[in-house]
């Protein structure tokens, strides 16, 4: 699965994020950063995968309903929109007291550079589980060809 | 702490049960959690994308509550990952129970990849309203 993405991964796991989000903060980064970067642990969470044919876009929304996320697609960049509720109104009943408070509600928008070459006319979208996966098929003209040798 | 206790249970020079450990040792991510008190119970709601029912184990084990649970993607053969934040396979989390929680009652569901925990107190911790008599 995206286990081989640790390959990919420069620092320790998630559990840590926080302080990895305190020293963010006290210690800017001086260098230029992706200018659709997000602060790690940002809602919902996202990856991409390549196969031959196509790119398969994960977004971890967990608690949302197909209907109320928005994707779309121009110029390769894809924006997921949408917009989640808050928990308390999920449960029916009186006054509740929170102790902690983790889960992000609200409106959210993320958007993300795809590669060059797919076809948006053709993408499809499911959603299971909290995941919603985007499948982009390439372009025919990029997909990896078999060059034959033939014989001189 | 998951962290903590995980790196304790590595140090340990115990070789036999390393084989049921196994699992436990690889990444996991903490889930985010919102835990609320109303109706005389606490409620704690998960987010696990990706979990199914099948994947999620919660238990209770002497007096510390944990949930666990797979992401189960549907990945096609000879993919190649170019972009990740999610980098690992499973989420995991333990909470210390207070003792006025009915562990026996406790009730889980998991809906579109949310974890919703209701954990009732027990009866002699219900909330109760006192009658003033007058004098």
């Amino acid at each position: 699965m995206f286990g081989d993405l640790r390959r990919f991964d420069t620092g320790p796991s998630r559990g840590v994020d926080w302080f990895r989000q305190l020293m963010d903060e006290m210690f800017p980064e001086s260098g230029a950063a992706d200018i659709r970067s997000v602060p790690r642990g940002s809602y919902p969470m996202i990856n991409i995968g390549r196969t031959d044919d196509a790119v398969r876009v994960y977004v971890f929304a967990a608690g949302l309903a197909a209907e109320a996320l928005d994707v779309s697609i121009q110029d390769n960049v894809l924006t997921v929109r949408g917009e989640r509720p808050q928990a308390r109104s999920e449960i029916e009943g009186g006054e509740a007291a929170y102790f902690r408070r983790e889960r992000g509600s609200g409106e959210f928008v993320r958007t993300v550079a795809l590669p060059d070459g797919l076809d948006a006319d053709r993408a499809e979208a499911r959603c299971r589980n909290g995941v919603v996966e985007i499948h982009l098929p390439k372009r025919e003209e990029l997909k990896p060809r078999r060059i034959d040798i033939q014989a001189a | 702490m998951n962290e903590v206790s995980r790196q304790q249970a590595g140090q340990q020079p115990q070789t036999t049960d390393q084989q049921a450990r196994e699992p436990q040792t690889e990444p996991a991510m903490l889930p985010p959690v919102d835990i609320f008190e109303a109706d005389n119970a606490l409620h704690m709601i998960v987010d696990m994308p990706g979990v199914t029912r099948d994947a999620l184990r919660i238990e209770v084990d002497n007096n510390v509550l944990s949930l666990e649970g797979d992401i189960q993607l549907d990945m096609p053969e000879g993919m190649s990952a170019i972009y990740a934040e999610v980098r690992a396979q499973r989420f995991a989390r333990r909470f210390t129970l207070s003792h006025e929680i009915d562990s026996e009652a406790i009730a889980a569901r998991i809906d579109n990849g949310v974890v919703h925990v209701t954990l009732p107190k027990k009866q002699s911790h219900h909330r109760r309203r006192i009658e003033v008599q007058a004098a």
